[in-house]
């Protein structure tokens, strides 16, 4: 018991889940249980922010290997309107336009990372500039929000399984069972070598040019299914609708413990900051909600909402940094302590 | 049989390389020797693949090979343990020795059975006390190195080559891991050692080769060379056997320098008391961990005690902060490089002369020809091997790092010198060269407090020996009871032999 305790607590997520955890709880009393928890919130709240979460995860996976890009917002834009274009203005099958949306998203990653890995442009610079370029393709393949999805994708999207599971639930935990294999496989410590020293990983023989390139495809891969989801979703097309997701994985992955220098963090770290943003916006939301009903005339424009929920996510970051220092220095401590104490055994 | 012959390789206009050669033998251990930069760990990296050669051919049993990766270097059952280490500090022993050569299961999984298995069976072969699941970072820098040697091992290698791997070991440690070579050598493995610890060499190795700046200056087996024939090649010329003088105390006595008492700081250090006088050099021994560094970071001020007081120049000390320490005349070298001395994006002069810039204020001015000036005298006193004084203090080699690092410790004049392991990876010319430095200031009235790992250095240059062990003072050894069986018997906490010391 102590030593899973020990394993928890030294866990990169540890944080990520205190913090969810708690504003978790503070949604729960905001909204009283009974509502938070039927299948309809939930579902709404899942299906909602698929795309958010999704895209979160690929950006961790990216921070892990020691890479970032900002570029998966609009990526999540690409695929929404290479999906909905393709059949709209070619006549396509709808499968066909889902499948190259999908591509499309994987080749801008590929590139992305063949101009960081093998032309050794620096990430950020890259990843700035991509996020233009795609925003200009996106635009140019759809000037304005338009088009529509038959109604059995939104339906089935939007579907609650067996009275409580969420369709989009499902597709969340493909992807997390998908991380669940690579986890444990030589690829993962080849990836967590690589974010963590380039120069070490490559001296131990990994071809980190390779790992780093495998990761962006998968990444293109997880951001071209995001905006697949976002289609469903919102049954249409819309070529700016994914721009403001982009810093906000960042701020996630980092909520939930990934290290911004890289080799550090799982995509747990990734799903619990996801959350722990969602819930802080759906918290405040309904807090606004609840106090313009208790308050006669009590009333605040969106903006105070988003103002009160950014807030509260530059306090959690800031105590995510303070704790996250601490903790490491506990943890020396601990190891220092276990490595006494095995010296005195022995003695 | 494998063969390198004349090797070319600049970084620019230094010229690390020029025209060196080197052989290893299957079943041979070959140690490589050689001063502060001049080439050794170049070659091991072009061995590894992490270095491409300018000009010059491998071969491998007569065949020219090429080395273009550190894959390729695997291919040819090349497998390094490197002198700034390899290892990936957030990631656990296990996958830092598995890592780049994974056992796996049907579908790419990890066979964790066999990863833990293969890694156990090594810890316990090179008796390496730490749990295969830590973190890198968490493990002493010993256990680190001795890590970094499993993981080379773990590959299964044909030439093992083993860069400066023994510079933070300690003696008992040393004897595993040659033990293990001894082992290695038998199944037919060749093992190239490049170490400045002399003494290891004629333990271990059949043969030798000595590099001078960047080219093979002799080679041949070990019988060939005794210590001043290894001098000899290292530097050119043949210096007059010196007779070192016997440490002996130029204190006054009553004078003391620094007093210590009753220093407590749990859980590393419970209630020691020492005193250094004006002009004596003592030493702190002990194995690596028993609350050496953690008293001396006390003293300099980087860590608050829990208990005990702090005389210098009898007055009261209390520090809050290293600056204070080093305005009151106390200076630090640290023999971490990494991780506590060098400045390694900074250039090699900013590197010198930071520790004079320490004194004045934050925006006190500091006259740029004055500096370079200072800069020059200081790497042409400590023969420090640089190509521009411009340079970053990441493009020199490890020892001359090292002795950056001790420039600019001795540079401010300080009264008292605290130096934890301060010649680690420094080549035994430059390393006399030190000492002679030390007791010149020390004759000066200048108090040294010296942490050492290596029994010679604090024999051959400390007047009194204090032994630690954990976290106390097991011996206080001054005059004729300074010998190595005393320290080397109180290391693993044993009292020394006659008249009864200060204990616990
Ligand atoms: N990346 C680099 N850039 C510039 N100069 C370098 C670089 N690497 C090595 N050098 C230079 O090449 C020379 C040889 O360095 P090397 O590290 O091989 O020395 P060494 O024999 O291993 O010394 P030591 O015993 O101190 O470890 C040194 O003068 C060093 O300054
Ligand atoms: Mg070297």
């Amino acid at each position: 018991m102590k030593r899973l305790l020990y394993r928890l607590k030294t866990a990169p997520y540890f944080t990520g889940l205190i913090l969810f955890l708690t504003i978790l709880a503070l949604n729960v009393v905001i909204q009283t249980p009974a509502r938070f928890f039927s299948a309809a919130n939930i579902n709404s709240l899942v299906a909602k922010n698929l795309p958010l979460i999704l895209i979160t995860m690929s950006q961790g996976l990216l921070m892990m290997s020691g890479v970032i890009d900002f570029s998966v917002g609009v990526q999540v834009s690409l695929s929404n309107v290479i999906a909905i274009m393709i059949p709209q203005s070619l006549g396509l099958p709808i499968w066909v336009g889902w499948l190259c949306a999908v591509a499309g998203c994987v080749a801008v990653s590929a590139f992305n990372g063949f101009i960081t890995t093998y032309l050794r442009i620096p990430v950020l610079l890259s990843c700035y500039s991509m996020v233009f370029v795609v925003k200009g393709l996106n635009v140019l393949i759809m000037p304005k929000p338009q088009g529509s999805v038959p109604p059995v994708i939104y339906k089935t999207y939007d579907s609650v399984l067996l009275g409580f599971l969420p369709f989009s639930a499902l597709i969340l935990a493909a992807v997390l069972l998908f991380w669940l294999y690579l986890k444990r496989t030589a690829f993962a410590k080849a990836l967590y070598a690589t974010g963590g020293n380039l120069r070490h990983a490559y001296s131990s023989g990994i071809n980190t040019s390779a790992v780093r390139m495998k990761v962006y495809l998968i990444a293109g891969v997880i951001n071209g299914i995001a905006g697949l989801c976002m289609t469903a979703m919102t049954a249409s097309g819309d070529p700016n609708a994914g721009e403001v997701y982009g810093l906000k994985t960042v701020a996630a992955c980092i909520l939930g413990g990934i290290s911004m220098s890289g080799g550090w963090g799982t995509l747990s770290c990734a799903l619990y900051g996801a959350l722990l943003l969602i819930l802080t916006q759906n918290g405040v939301s309904n807090l606004f909600n609840f106090l313009s009903r208790a308050i006669p005339g009590f009333s605040v424009t969106n903006y105070w909402q988003n103002f009160a929920s950014d807030l509260i996510i530059l306090l959690a970051l800031i105590l995510t940094v303070f704790t996250n220092k601490a903790m490491m220095g506990s943890i020396k401590k601990q190891a220092d302590y276990l490595a006494l104490g095995g010296k005195r055994n022995e003695a | 049989m494998f063969e390198m012959r004349s090797i070319v390789k600049h970084f620019g206009s230094v010229k690390a390389l020029n025209g060196a050669c080197l052989s290893v033998k299957p079943g041979e251990i070959r140690a490589l020797l050689g001063s502060n930069g001049s080439g050794k760990s170049t070659i091991v990296k072009i061995m590894g693949g992490i270095v491409r050669a300018n000009a010059g051919e491998l071969l491998m049993d007569g065949v020219p090979i090429r080395i273009e990766s550190a894959a390729d270097s695997r291919s040819f059952g090349f497998a390094v343990a490197y002198q700034e280490l390899s290892l990936l500090p957030q990631m656990s022993v296990i996958d830092n020795i598995m890592l780049g050569h994974e056992y796996t299961r049907r579908g790419g999984l990890l066979d964790e059975k066999r990863r833990r298995e293969s890694v156990r069976g090594l810890l316990e072969r090179l008796e390496i006390k730490c749990s295969p699941d830590a973190l890198v970072q968490n493990i002493s820098p010993s256990e680190q190195s001795m890590v970094e040697v499993a993981k080379a091992l773990s590959r299964e290698p044909k030439f093992l080559l083993l860069d400066e791997v023994t510079a933070s070991l300690h003696h008992d440690e040393v004897e595993s891991l040659f033990r293990v070579l001894r082992e290695e050598k038998a199944k037919g493995v060749s093992i190239l050692i490049v170490t400045h610890r002399m003494n290891e060499i004629y333990q271990v190795c059949d043969s030798a080769t000595i590099f001078r700046n960047g080219a093979t200056a002799a080679e041949g087996p070990m019988s060939r060379f005794p210590l001043n024939e290894v001098i000899y090649h290292m530097t050119g010329t043949r210096v007059k056997e010196e007779a070192a003088a016997a440490p002996r105390s130029t204190a006054k006595g009553q004078d003391a320098l620094l007093r210590v008492e009753h220093l407590t700081m749990k859980p590393k250090v419970s209630d020691i008391s020492l005193h250094v006088d004006k002009g004596e050099i003592v030493g702190i021994g002990g194995l690596e961990g028993q609350g050496q560094a953690e008293y001396m970071k006390a003293i300099f001020g980087d860590l608050t005690p829990d208990a005990g007081e702090m005389w210098f120049e009898g007055r009261q000390l209390r520090l809050k902060d290293t600056s204070q320490a080093v305005k009151r005349g106390i200076s630090y070298i640290s023999g971490d490089r990494t991780k506590e001395s060098v400045f390694s994006l900074r250039t090699i002069e900013e590197n010198l002369t930071a520790g004079d810039a320490a004194l004045g204020g934050v925006w006190s001015w500091v006259s740029a020809k004055k500096i370079r000036k200072m800069a020059g005298d200081a790497v042409e006193r400590y023969q420090i091997k640089i190509g521009a004084i411009t340079d970053s203090a990441s493009s020199l080699s490890g020892g001359n790092q090292q002795k950056l690092a001790i420039a600019r410790g001795i540079a401010v004049g300080p009264k008292l010198l605290l130096l934890n392991d301060p010649t680690k990876g420094v080549d035994i010319n430059s390393r006399n060269e030190i000492h002679k430095i030390l007791r010149d200031s020390s004759a000066e009235g200048m108090g040294v407090l010296l942490v050492s790992s290596d029994t010679e250095e604090l024999l051959g240059i400390c007047s009194r020996i204090y032994v630690f062990y954990e976290g106390r003072v097991v011996a206080e050894l001054s005059g004729d009871q300074r010998t190595e069986e005393n320290i080397v018997r109180a290391m693993i906490g044993g009292a020394p032999e006659g008249r009864e010391e200060a204990g616990t």
